[in-house]
């Protein structure tokens, strides 16, 4: 089991990763309440998509679990998973913390 | 002059790799100085010191991600995909069993799906890829029996149509080779009558042979072709 600190290590890895395609004045700015997915979304859908997949690799390879972040629970959820970085890192944990299939 | 060695430092992966255009496409690649892995169902059937072979079968999901996590342990990247792996029964759509209809679904469009989709998260971080789906000219011509072929065929146009909007800021490219009739094992399946009225209604009525194909997997997975996307050629003068 991942801890939320090592779930945003992560994430941030992931976001870091997107900044490296970007250009100076296109940085983002990377923490807890970095908005991913929404109206103030700091990422465009092909940068959030390569997020998604660099976080699943790296949860699957940390973690030994494969964990599956746009499935239907997610989209179904209250709050979006993508809604920020806390809300996702919530979300990985939820994930992580029932038995495996 | 062209280099013999023209895939030099390029890792391709095939599906179907074992026997027919699949196994032609793997060969010709091999030859050219690429890195070969095939995915297909059955062992390898030949031996080459480029080629790896892992037993996967494209129309499970679980097997095709399976089938890249081994890959990912023998190379990091991966700059050309064929989407070979195809399954055919032509018989009258009453009579079509359902088990044949699902097996060409899942095959022949899921498993370009599935390939294609762990594939480009691989050249995402390359920055380069060819994707290239072997077609059939049955998704043009929709011959009597071939439904749901046709239909999967048509399907892994609009397939590779779409992922090359989707891929083209990560400068992979989506395209699709629509084979007419080249004699292989699955040729064979069908009736030589049907077979010879198809060929000869045809432009060019004759059979393809491996140089069409190989010609235009060269010209789609050029370095030249970077701007060329979403395209289906059709060989023979179907259109």
């Amino acid at each position: 089991m991942l801890s939320k600190d090592e779930v945003h290590t992560i994430i941030f890895q992931a976001l870091s990763n997107v900044n490296d395609e970007r250009g100076p004045d296109e940085q983002l700015d990377i923490g807890p309440t970095t908005i991913l997915f929404g109206t103030h979304a700091v990422l465009d859908s092909l940068s959030l998509v390569s997020v998604i997949v660099d976080v699943e690799a790296a949860v699957s390879e940390v973690s030994g679990r494969d964990v599956v972040l746009t499935d239907d629970r997610a989209m179904s959820q209250d709050l979006s998973p993508f809604s920020d970085v806390s809300s996702l890192t919530a979300y990985i944990l939820l994930l992580l913390s029932e038995p495996a299939l | 002059m062209t280099s013999p060695l023209k895939y030099a430092g390029k890792f391709a992966l095939v599906t179907g790799s074992r026997r027919g255009v699949g196994r032609l496409i793997t060969e010709h690649l091999l030859e050219h100085g690429a890195n070969v892995a095939g995915f297909a169902r059955g062992e390898a059937t030949f031996e080459y010191p480029n080629y790896v072979h892992f037993q996967v079968d494209v129309s499970d999901p679980a097997s095709v991600q399976k089938g890249f996590a081994a890959l990912k342990k023998i190379t990091e990247v991966v700059h050309i995909v064929v989407n070979n792996a195809a399954v055919l029964t032509s018989q009258y759509a009453m009579i079509m069993p359902p088990a044949a209809a699902q097996a060409m679904v899942n095959t022949n469009l899921l498993g370009t799906f599935m390939v294609s989709r762990e594939a480009s998260k691989m050249m995402r971080k390359l920055k380069w890829g060819r994707i290239i789906n072997i077609g059939s000219m049955a998704a043009s011509l929709e011959p009597i029996g071939d439904s749901v072929y046709a239909a999967c065929k048509a399907g892994v146009s609009t397939l590779a149509n779409v992922m090359a909007r989707e891929l083209a800021p990560l400068n992979v490219t989506c395209n699709t080779l629509g084979v007419s009739g080249i004699q292989t094992d699955m040729l064979a399946q069908l009736p030589k009558d049907k077979i010879a009225a198809v060929i000869a209604g045809l432009p060019l009525p004759r059979f393809a042979e491996p140089d069409d194909i190989l010609n235009v997997i060269d010209f789609f997975a050029s370095d030249r072709s970077s701007y060329i996307t979403a395209q289906t050629v059709f060989l023979g003068g179907v259109n």
